[in-house]
This record gives structure tokens, sequence and C-alpha cells, in this order.
């Protein structure tokens, strides 16, 4: 049987696979929170817009 | 109390919730160490973070710096992963923040039942992601055909072509997220992202997440076997993880 592969913390995960989840997944609090991100899709969209940018710009410098 | 009084600016910052027996360790949040604040028989782990930097105003800004959110989310999810390495995780979303000790025990202590449960439900699992990429159809031929019979038949292979490639793009993504549902005990399948930010010039169909026990190697088997069927037709699979369980905690509590 295959076993799942353990990933080392040093493995390079891309910041767009890491975000996806922290910043759209997981429990969200609302009401007695002091602070969260549920108002974070906006935000999001000017991220989006950023890794875009950046991703575009690392591409054309390869 | 024995404990030193933090600063008046101090913020609580939660990496999620583990049952009440955890032992916290390392740090997470700006190198600070990772506390566990327990009630009853679940409990939150969290570091003591300056209130100014998770303030709204400047969260809103912060998050908008690459580098900030880069350094957070991954001190964030090594958090977790350690955690999850020993124990099992209800991973929150980043920068959850509360402004007291007493706000976090107030909220473990609402909700504490339901919070119990999603760990019982979750004990021994681990979330993998799977993405699948395709490469699209064949180029089309490259000489000059020889009459304007040949191009005739050259379009109709053409066209025919293209449409067996959007039949198979439909059919193989949902075909995988069903092959390797069936090697999970619960899956989502997301939007797929597009190529600007996935940054691969080949089309993401699927963007799967499925959540396993840890030691069940079926889903990377399920993975290879894709790979064996559909690999040949120009569809890579990247298998991700183990991840905390992010995809499968209910999006919303609703405090008190």
């Amino acid at each position: 049987m295959t076993s799942v592969p353990e990933r080392p913390l040093e493995q390079q995960i891309t910041l767009l696979e890491l975000i996806d989840r922290v910043l759209n997944k997981g429990v969200v609090l609302t009401g007695d929170v002091t602070l969260s991100v549920a108002d974070v899709d906006l935000v999001y969209v000017g991220l989006r817009v950023l890794l875009a940018s950046v991703g575009t710009l690392e591409r054309l410098g390869e | 109390m024995s404990e030193p009084a933090p600063p008046p600016s101090a913020a609580w910052y939660v990496y999620g919730v583990v049952s009440a027996t955890t032992q916290p360790e390392g740090t997470g949040i700006g190198a600070r160490p990772v506390e566990l604040v327990p009630e009853g028989d679940v409990a939150a782990l969290v570091s003591v973070v300056p209130a100014d930097e998770f303030g709204e105003a400047s969260l809103l800004e912060r998050l908008n710096d690459r580098s900030w959110l880069e350094r957070t989310a991954r001190e964030h999810e090594d958090t977790l992963e350690r955690a999850l390495a020993r124990t099992t995780v209800v991973p929150f979303r980043l920068c959850t923040v509360y402004e007291s000790r007493e706000h976090v025990v107030e909220f473990l202590s609402a909700h504490g039942p339901a919070l119990a449960g999603l760990l019982q439900r979750l004990e021994g699992r681990i979330e993998l992601g799977v993405k699948a990429y395709f490469a699209g159809a064949a180029a089309p031929e490259p000489d000059e055909p020889q009459s304007g019979r040949e191009y005739l038949l050259r379009r109709q292979r053409e066209r025919e072509a293209a449409e067996e490639a959007a039949r198979f793009k439909s059919e193989f993504a949902q075909a995988s997220h069903e092959v390797l549902a069936a090697a999970a005990e619960e899956a989502r399948a997301n939007p797929p992202q597009p190529p600007e930010l996935s940054g691969r010039a080949d089309e993401m169909l699927l963007n799967g997440a499925y959540l396993v026990r840890r030691d069940d190697g079926r889903l990377a088997e399920a993975v290879a076997e894709l790979e064996s069927r559909f690999g040949p037709r120009g569809v890579t699979y990247e298998l991700t993880g183990p991840w905390p369980p992010y995809n499968f905690v209910p999006p919303e509590v609703v405090g008190t």
C-alpha cells in the first residue's frame, strides 16, 4: 500500500496554494470575535491581482 | 492568578481548536510562543500578539502587503501542521483575533459541544489536495494541404478533435473527482484556478480536497491509477498535503 508522503515543513508550498486555504477555508468567526477576515473577499480580489501580476513578472523574467 | 498580566495592547491570535490535553509547542505568529487556552474538553491554540499590528485598520493594509501576508500565512500554517503531526486540529481562518483571553474562553465555552463534536469527527484525519491539469487538444497538422478535398477532410478532423477534447475535458474532471472521492471519507470540488493564478499554461480542471485517515494510502493509489489512465491523454495530477482539514470544517461559527 502506498502511504501518503510526509511533507517536510521546508517543502516549498506555493503561496497561492497556502493562501487559497488559510484565507478561503477554515472556521470563520463572526459575532463574538474582535477581528476576523470575514470581510476578506474584497482583500482577496486585490491579492489575486497582486499574485497574478507577480507571477507574470516572474515568468517574463525567466 | 500567578500569570503576569499582558500589556494592555495585547490581542489573542487563534490558530485553531484542539483537545484540552494537547501540549502546545514552538512559536507561531511573529516568533511568539504558541500557548493553550483550555476550557472543558477543548482548547484554543493561541499566541499573544500586539493589538496594533492586528487592529482592523492596519490588518487590511497588511493583508495586501505580500511579504507580511506570506510570512503570516506560513506561520499560521506551520503552527497548525506542527499540531496536526500529533493531534486533531480544527483550523481557523488566518487572522482570527480576540481582544482578551476571557473572550477566547467565552467562545470555547459557548461552542464547547460543537467543537468537541467536530474534533471527534476529524480525529485521525488529514486533508489532501489534488489538482488536475489538461494540456489541451493536439496541435493542428503543420504541412500545407495538397488539395481542396484534403483541406476539407483536415478541417473536419480538426473539428472532430476539438469536439472530442471538449467532451474529454468535461468528463475526465468529473470522473477523476468520483474516483478520488471513493478513496476518501469526504470530498470537495473547489472552483479550478485560472492560469494566471495557477502559474501553469495547462488548464486546471479539478481543484479537489479530500478527507482521509492519516495512515490511509488509498488516495495516493487513486491518483497513480488516474495518472496511468488519463496521463497519456495530456492530464497531469498534483497531490499536496497533509493539510489541516481546512475544507472540512464549517465555514462559519456564529458567535453569541
